[in-house]
């Protein structure tokens, strides 16, 4: 066997189209069933008089068997030389689409199952939308039951022209779209001749094809804070890295909140000395200085932070039995973060099969519906653009006790920034005139300002704080500063520059009104 | 990362740090087999080092010697603290497989594992199911939600996508969290083998037999064998051709015997 990475195959599709019997079949030319089970399955079907269904080996629920139809995502495991498998099958029925997202969303790829003799139908194409959504960009189009047309080439191909035109219209590009019969095994894992004017692939060849996806090492470090475990007088930042690479001794930024710090060690069970972590890789971190935050804060580098935000616009999928509402309340996951958002517009509303807009800035997304909403969020969250990372650009919207939804990340508010930094104003060094010096005048990104206690008692024995700025641009936090600790401000100018001086004031605020 | 195994690890640690951040009085059910076995070392590479929740084995009196030798070895080596649950009553009236084989199991096993969660006021579980073991299995979640009674919706369970678990819950409601759900039997053995991890001695053949997947005496059967070591069980799995619990008679009772049994509780 290879050691190389599994990959997670969903097959979706409309119900009745064939996908279990097409797994069936994957599993049966692979030699992956088991003589005892394909026998039991074998059974089975004699008692209910009927012929062997290889659909039986992912219908394993009795409501499943007797109704025959799939109720669960199931998954189930084979090899071909060339790598280990694991297929996902998705149940077809709109009732069941909660289940076939359960499915779908863990998959690196997906095969969508199309019934030559009915076409394209309602569910092809809301399944399609759903890969769409989760992101699934290697898809492979089976077009299936040709026995039951003698393999007519035309009305394939007319199939085909209509597959082709909807994942079009959601950036789908099949890998192949290829005749098949599952029942009869033709272009499955060999070729029986039926279709000589097809040169393509047989599916096997297809999924054989496709390329790892999982774990990018390329993208910028992401290591969302999971744990935080206060053990043997440490502390540790226990997380998985998503994406990039985290080396002892970088020097990283916590978002949102905005700290700084450098990675004093990189820690697995009995791996003493570890020097880095690539994706996909569960670590602990310690730090050089002694930090509190919080399970919910991504660890990045200082200058490819992800987007601190309180706003976000997204498209969305809705799957809960309630509908989803404007001006509604909801919990957004995302990472390992969770934060409170109101869904402050459902700005389009679509048919999930067609993917008409069918509505604007409407009241409710209806159960299957998807949209694209704009939420403000109650605290800031740190995200990336899903284009830009699949892994920090999608969330789950919580729905009072249970998942009700899924988004993905296509616009942040304020979105010409990157990071908004923080600076601890305790931090800063006394000038010879007795004052602090904060210099935001080189920072590019958006700022925030926190004081301490000590440094506010400082201000009070009548010393000042100059904060040097970039551009007017900046002097919002600082009045913010100014406002929440009952500061006085002034404004100077120092050559090409603006510098903020604040000051305590002594008396309540009545020396200045006194002076005003 | 470098191979599946680690993928497999990895996906694992995930599971047991999140479901140890969200839950309080978490215990993880240890029957002694290779699985549960190997969900511990999952679990010391989580918490680095430690198992920080309690085991629980559910002793139905009918357990091979080997088995409750190696476990309370074991546990002492792992600095665990391991609680062992029975179903006293059921065992005082002489509960046993000649009345049934899913009778036996539902009270020795399932009322014993619910006696054992009541009295320690556990609000959760860690079990070593896996997706390939049999066809109900295959259809869980990684957190999944049992009511009051102790039951299994199968028919309507929650989404669960992109390592978005469901977390809260209405009161009354039970956890159990499948940590290795995603592992193959091969893949345990493959890791077994990398990891070095010690298992009980009845895996291993002696006379020409071993156990392949272990259990109560009555129910359980060793297979013809004669690997006698992790090397030679991984060749002899890659030829086999039976369905691992083969060997287990509870599981051919009926041909939904599985299903009815893992709705009401069973593991």
């Amino acid at each position: 066997m290879s050691q190389s990475e599994t990959l997670k195959i969903v097959i979706v599709g409309h119900v009745d189209h064939g996908k279990s019997t097409l797994i069936g079949r994957l599993f049966y030319d692979t030699g992956s069933i088991p003589e005892a089970r394909r026998q039991e399955i074998a059974a089975t079907c004699k008692a209910q008089g009927r012929p062997f269904e290889f659909a039986y080996l992912m219908d394993a629920l009795e409501e499943e068997r007797v109704q025959n139809i799939t109720i669960d995502t199931a998954s189930s495991f084979f090899s071909t030389s060339r790598r280990r498998y694991v297929i996902i099958d998705a149940p077809g029925h709109k009732q069941f689409l909660k289940n076939m997202i359960t499915g779908a969303a863990s998959a690196d790829a997906a095969i969508l199952l199309v019934d030559g003799t009915e076409g394209v139908r309602e569910q092809t194409k809301r399944h399609a939308h759903v890969l769409s959504l989760l992101g699934i960009r290697q898809v492979v189009v089976a077009v299936n039951k040709l026995d039951m047309i003698d393999y007519d080439r035309q009305r394939f191909q007319e199939v085909e022209n209509d597959i082709r035109a909807f994942l079009h219209s959601l950036h789908i590009v099949p890998a192949h779209v290829i005749p098949i019969s599952a029942r009869e095994g033709e272009n499955m894992a060999g070729r029986q001749g039926h279709t000589p004017w097809y040169a393509g692939p047989t599916i096997l060849e297809a999924l054989d094809a496709f390329g790892d996806v999982r774990g990018d090492a390329t993208l910028p470090l992401r290591l969302p804070v999971q744990d935080v475990y206060t053990w043997d007088g440490r502390r540790i930042y226990a997380g998985r890295v998503e994406t990039g690479e985290i080396r002892q001794g970088d020097e990283v930024i916590f978002q949102p909140s905005g700290k700084v710090t450098r990675v004093k060690s990189v820690e697995k069970w009995r791996e003493p000395g570890l020097e880095r972590a690539g994706a996909g890789e569960c670590v602990g971190i310690t730090t050089e200085d002694e930090l509190f935050v919080e399970r919910g804060e991504i660890i990045a580098r200082l200058q490819q932070a992800p987007i601190r935000t309180r706003e976000f616009r997204a498209s969305i999928f809705w799957l809960a039995d309630t509908p989803f509402r404007a001006g509604a309340t909801y919990t957004i996951k995302l990472a390992t973060a969770e934060v409170q958002a109101v869904a402050v517009d459902i700005e389009e509303r679509l048919d999930s099969s067609t993917l008409e807009v069918i509505g604007r800035h409407e009241p409710e997304l209806q159960p299957t519906e998807v949209g694209t909403v704009l939420f403000s969020l109650k605290t800031p969250l740190a995200v990336d653009r899903y284009g830009e990372n699949v892994r920090t650009g999608r969330f789950v919207i919580q729905d009072s006790l249970q998942i009700g939804g899924g988004g993905t990340i296509q616009t942040v508010e304020g979105d010409a920034d990157r990071a908004v930094r923080r600076f601890s104003l305790d931090d800063f060094q006394v000038g010879a005139d007795g004052a602090r010096v904060v210099d935001l005048s080189l920072e590019r990104n958006g700022v925030e300002l926190d004081v301490t206690p000590g440094f506010l008692d400082h201000l009070s024995a009548g010393n000042r704080l100059i904060v040097r700025l970039r551009d007017p641009v900046q002097i919002e936090p600082v009045a913010l500063l100014a406002y929440e600790h009952n500061l006085g401000f002034v404004f100077s100018r120092d050559r090409d520059r603006v510098n903020v001086v604040l000051y305590r004031e002594r008396d309540g605020g009545a020396e200045a009104r006194a002076a005003a | 990362m470098n191979s599946h195994l680690d993928e497999l690890e990895a996906q694992s640690i995930y599971i047991f740090r999140e479901a140890y951040r969200k839950f309080e009085n978490l215990a993880m059910l240890y029957s002694v087999g290779k699985d549960s076995t190997t969900m511990i070392h999952l679990a010391r590479k989580a918490f680095f080092g430690r198992i920080p929740f309690p085991l629980v084995h559910i002793d139905t009196t009918y357990k091979y010697p080997e088995m409750i030798e190696y476990r309370d070895r074991m546990a002492r080596e792992w600095g665990a603290d391991l609680i062992v649950g029975r179903n006293e009553s059921a065992i005082a009236a002489g509960t046993g497989p000649e009345q049934g084989r899913l009778d036996c199991c539902a009270k020795l096993k399932t009322d014993g594992l619910s006696q054992t969660i009541e009295r320690h006021g556990f609000n959760g579980l860690f079990l070593g199911i896996r997706r390939d073991e049999e066809g109900s299995r295959a259809k869980e979640r990684v957190f999944s939600p049992r009511d009051k009674n102790f039951e299994w919706s199968y028919k309507d369970q929650p989404p669960e996508l992109w390592d978005q678990f469901n977390t809260t819950f209405a009161p009354g409601t039970h956890i159990r969290v499948h940590p290795i759900l995603h592992w193959t039997e091969l893949d345990i053995w493959l890791y077994i083998q990398r990891e070095g991890i010690e298992l009980c001695p009845l895996y291993f053949a002696r006379d020409g037999k071993r156990f392949r997947s272990l259990g109560c005496m009555p129910c359980t059967g060793p297979i013809q064998s004669n690997a006698v070591t992790v090397e030679e069980i991984i060749e002899e799995l890659r030829a086999i051709k039976t369905p691992e619990r083969a060997g287990r008679a509870q599981d051919q009772e009926n041909t939904y015997a599985m299903q009815k049994l893992r709705a009401k509780g069973y593991m």
